[in-house]
């Protein structure tokens, strides 16, 4: 007799848990990055997957393979999990095939997470550029969730994209903007004829913005051009590189720091990873 | 633990008994190679060898490995089954350099945080029997050079010390022990024994000359990573892999599926750092994209990585590939010229 899926799940981190996808959403109007919400087949599953803001899982297509993304959606979130994925290759490609109702598997939670306890008690300037907004997105609802709100300082926000209508999580960042306590700012390089928000760089808007270094920490996530000019502003505000905050992508197979592809020097992106801090940057290699 | 003293000639046969009750992995003849191979009846086990082709680490870690089975269903893709569990074998003919790989993959494999349940069944049920060198096979061979030793015993449950008439039985584990009846024949082995393999330890490593400063370059290559000597290394290398497949201590592997009809099959294989697509993203974006930064990987991982990690270089000395590089890159000298890098 073969042991029940989720016990050989619980022992066997390759074996990915079952999932259905309950819900769909075309994110952006190019149409090609969807968030997936993912509930657990078995609810021994469900309760033994505990993350963090910040960590990711794999997303396992059994007959395509396997692609690790982010975990977009927050654990105060109940009875789902939800990531948001670019199509791209041949895994992502099938999920933006798939409808609501398929059955597929994720494997997880894996990797660190933001630092939350780090975070506590700071003032959090969020910075999330284009697509990589998902895990930054999970850690804003869970800052904001009414009974963790308290833990968390002020909360700053800049995120951008190049055109509104690739805008992530649309209706959060209305509500979001509604309250009274988020510092929110979104941007876009350029506007449209609808487009009533601001117009400009993420980099450029930061330094409008100009956050206090003061008690403060910034989480920044983004295409490598917008990190690049994104970390000149932070120094000059002040920041030290202990107090900013990023996460990193390489390809990975196993997850766990078996399969040996995404090592930057003596750690692994997949378990020592993904989120690293300027200055623990700073002492690995250049290699990613 | 107990030790005995076997006639050589029986050897052979006890091999060949234990592979009436349970497979064994021995080295075997193969066309030009010396494989390890599954005794079938009829096949002789080789008791006199210099060292197998192939690393025996793939007894526990396969080259193409199943991990899972699934199937259509009406709702999409589903679980269907795990492959069937491993029954006990014995691994036989191993060298210490091979044996001592064990050990360093089980660092690896069998972490606290995340085990590879895969690996880690192979290693319960397999029992391993290594054969001391009396005489390093090889002028390519290292092991004195990166912690290791011609007649080591890490890794093995039972060591064979050939001492001229006789060989000597090292039963070093409660597993090694479960297979004493086997040499029910044996006789206790005296402390004269003893002060023979002694003697064939010392004169064995001593007769291994080509020493490398294995531990020595670790605190170079924690300040060298941008050095200009990695430019010189990779030239002539043909990225053909060759080296990470015959070693004893590369573990990295590629996960795939296969489908045939409504089944398939989840399988990891054997990947190398040598190869440009290892490490290419989907974006098109590759943070190694040269064999300059593929080989600075290797280097770094076996003299490092793994020492910063498991203080361990991942790297046993067994030559394998010196021996077969097809464009004569030596491991050894690379490490002597790091030895003298001004940094």
């Amino acid at each position: 007799m073969q042991k029940p899926l989720h016990q050989i799940a619980a022992e066997n981190p390759y074996v990915p848990m079952p999932v259905e996808v309950i819900k769909i959403i075309t994110e952006v109007d190019t149409k090609d990055i969807k968030t997936f919400r993912l509930a657990f087949v078995n609810k021994e599953d469900e309760e033994r997957f505990r993350y963090i803001p910040g960590q990711f899982a794999e997303l396992s297509l059994y007959g395509r393979g396997e692609s690790p993304i982010g975990i977009a959606s927050s654990p105060t979130q109940k009875g789902y999990i939800e990531f948001t994925v670019q199509k791209a290759g041949v895994v992502t490609t099938a999920l933006h095939e798939m409808e609501e109702g398929t059955l597929m598997g994720v494997r997880g939670p894996l990797g660190n997470s933001w630092p939350i306890e780090f975070l506590e008690g700071k003032n959090i300037v969020v910075v999330g550029g284009g697509f990589a907004f998902t895990t930054l997105r999970s850690l804003i609802n869970y800052m904001i969730f009414e009974e963790n709100r308290k833990r968390f300082g002020k909360i700053t926000v800049v995120y951008g994209a190049r055109s509104p209508g690739l805008l992530l999580y649309k209706d959060e960042l209305e509500a979001w903007g509604k309250r009274g306590d988020i510092d929110l700012n979104v941007t876009v390089d350029k506007g449209d004829a609808t487009w009533k928000g601001r117009e400009g760089f993420v980099p450029t808007v930061c330094k409008e913005v100009a956050p206090s270094r003061e008690n403060a920490v910034t989480v920044i996530c983004g295409p490598p051009i917008m990190i690049r000019f994104t970390l000149p502003v932070f120094f000059d505000l002040g920041f030290s590189k202990e107090n900013i905050i990023t996460s990193l992508e390489m390809r990975m197979k196993c997850g766990i720091g078996k399969c040996g592809r995404c090592n930057v020097g003596s750690k692994y992106v997949c378990k020592d990873g993904p989120v690293f801090s300027l200055a623990e940057l700073d002492k690995l290699t250049k290699e990613y | 633990m107990e030790k005995k003293l076997l006639k050589k000639d029986r050897l052979s046969g006890i091999v060949k008994k234990m592979a009436d009750d349970k497979p064994v992995y021995a080295p075997v003849k193969d066309e030009d190679n010396v494989l390890f191979k599954i005794l079938e009846p009829g096949m002789e086990p080789l008791i006199s060898f210099a060292n197998t082709k192939d690393a025996p680490k793939k007894v526990f870690f396969p080259h193409s490995e199943l991990l899972m089975k699934y199937t259509r269903s009406p709702k999409g893709m589903v679980f269907a089954a795990m492959p069937a569990g491993e029954k006990e074998f014995v691994l036989f003919g191993v060298r210490p350099c091979d044996a001592r790989s064990f050990v360093l993959l089980d660092m690896l494999f069998d972490q606290e945080k995340w085990k590879d349940p895969y690996y880690i069944d192979k290693r319960k049920k397999g029992t391993v029997i290594s054969m001391a060198c009396v005489h390093p096979p090889y002028a390519a061979c290292f092991c004195t050079s990166v912690d290791g030793s011609p007649t080591s015993t890490q890794g093995s449950d039972i060591q064979l010390t050939d001492l001229g008439e006789t060989y000597l039985v090292e039963f070093l584990t409660p597993k090694g022990e479960a297979l004493a009846p086997y040499f029910a024949e044996a006789t206790a082995a005296d402390a004269s024994a003893e002060a023979k393999k002694q003697a064939i330890a010392e004169q064995s490593a001593a007769e291994i000359q080509r020493k490398i400063p294995g531990r020595a370059i670790k605190p170079i290559l924690d300040v060298s990573f941008e050095h200009p000597f990695w430019d010189t290394i990779a030239g002539k290398c043909i990225a053909c892999g060759t080296c990470t497949y015959l070693c004893p201590t590369c573990h990295c592997f590629d996960i795939s599926d296969e489908m045939k009809g409504d089944d398939g099959v989840r399988i990891r294989n054997w990947d190398s750092c040598m190869f440009p697509l290892f490490t290419l993203e989907t974006s098109g974006h590759n943070p190694r994209t040269s064999q300059k930064q593929r080989w600075r990987q290797r280097l770094m991982h076996k003299f490092k990585y793994y020492v910063d990690n498991f203080d361990a270089i991942s790297c046993v000395g067994c030559g394998r590939c010196v021996m077969a590089c097809p464009v004569n890159i030596d491991i050894r000298k690379i490490v002597d010229d790091i030895s003298k890098l001004q940094v």
